[in-house]
């Protein structure tokens, strides 16, 4: 077939074809050699494959150390939260007391935490103090190295804190001349 | 419609084939390392071996004169960025591009340029001259003319241009045939008084 020839020089020549080849054939390429200058520096081929891979297994240890804290993170989350409500229920059914004196753990004590603060009307000195004292125990802060009876002091240092600044609360509001807030409830309580 | 038609009869004709290349293609792998690892003589071979692709594609776009120095200029040019080409074994499509690139920017770089018109061609005498048929040749579609070219003037066959082009079979087929009706066609033009 002439279409083959034109393909691969296989077949039947074609007269056209023949004819251009030969007419073209001249100017086809004459070898000369390749002059390669001395200063032609050829550069090595630089694989960039170890270093890639070395990023790339430092970037996955990052992301797989970071899963694996936010997903205990979110494990610890729930148990601090059952553990907190049932160190609440232990100390409400509980009053405060003091360990014993032989007993050889690190000391609890009860100690009121400061509820969030969202007091929207201000209540009288004794109110307050009588709020405090009634505080519960709400969280037991461990505390090594104390003995039972330096815990029990240290409670009535904090009540008379407590105490102290209540009444200075009172002082300071009458030298001021501000009203005592809920008279009636005072004359009452005086009555 | 029938140039669509035709092209599927060529695609459908299309049989496979060896091509002589796919022996060299371990060679040019080889000579590729041994050029990296810095033998550079070695690259002699690769010369040898491509220089008649290279200058086809030249001399489908440049003037005739440019070619020969514009094949060193690449093959220079190819071994000094011969290590940025990533697989050995598409070395010739590799330095193909090259030589297009080069031809573009020769004419971006050359400020007097003389555009050579369809009428110019028809004003000619019609004898066919090799200077003649390349001058019709190359006021084909580049695609068409590259491939004339290496055929005509280079003396490949489809397979080796497609081989070495990195262009499918099918492709090489195509262009050839469209190339050479439409060459016919201009031949025809010229001849005709």
């Amino acid at each position: 077939m002439k279409d083959n020839y034109l393909w691969d020089r296989s077949g039947e020549p074609d007269p056209e074809v023949k004819e251009l080849e030969e007419i073209l054939g001249p100017l086809r390429y004459q070898p000369r050699p390749l002059e390669i200058p001395r200063d032609i520096r050829v550069d090595r081929r630089r694989s960039f494959f170890p270093a890639m891979a070395i990023a790339a297994a430092l970037v996955l240890f990052a992301v797989v150390l970071g899963l694996w804290f936010s997903f205990n993170r979110r494990q610890a989350a729930p148990l601090n939260q059952a553990r907190d409500s049932r160190t609440d229920q232990n100390a409400s059914a509980r009053p405060p007391q003091v360990a014993p004196d032989n007993q050889a753990s690190p000391a609890t004590v009860a100690v009121s935490s400061p509820k969030p603060m969202a007091i929207q009307k201000r209540e009288s000195p004794r109110n307050l103090l009588a709020r405090n004292m009634g505080r519960g125990t709400r969280t037991q802060i461990r505390q090594p190295g104390l003995t039972p009876e330096e815990l029990a002091e240290k409670e009535q240092v904090l009540v008379a804190l407590r105490m102290v600044s209540a009444k200075l609360n009172l002082a300071q509001r009458k030298t001021q001349g501000v009203p005592q807030l809920n008279p009636i409830r005072n004359q009452h309580k005086i009555g | 419609m029938l140039e669509a038609q035709a092209t599927a009869d060529m695609l459908l004709m299309a049989q496979p084939f060896s091509a002589p290349e796919a022996v060299e293609q371990p060679l040019e792998v080889a000579l590729v390392k041994a050029v990296l690892d810095g033998e550079r003589d070695r690259f002699a071979r690769l010369y040898e071996m491509y220089a008649p692709l290279v200058h086809g594609i030249l001399l489908a776009r440049v003037p005739r004169g440019e070619v020969d120095d514009l094949v060193q200029d690449i093959f220079l040019h190819a071994l000094r960025k011969l290590h940025t080409l990533r697989d050995a074994a598409a070395f010739g499509p590799w330095i193909a591009m090259i030589a297009r690139n080069r031809a573009m920017d020769f004419y971006r770089g050359s400020r007097e340029t003389v555009e050579v018109t369809e009428q110019m061609a028809i004003e000619r005498p019609p004898n066919r001259t090799a200077r003649e048929i390349l001058d019709l040749i190359c006021r084909l579609p580049e695609a068409y003319r590259e491939t004339l070219v290496l055929r005509f003037v280079e003396g490949m066959t489809g397979p080796e241009i497609a081989a070495r082009t990195g262009l499918t079979p099918a492709s090489v087929r195509v262009n050839l045939h469209r190339g050479m009706k439409l060459l016919r066609e201009k031949i025809g033009a010229v001849a005709r008084p």
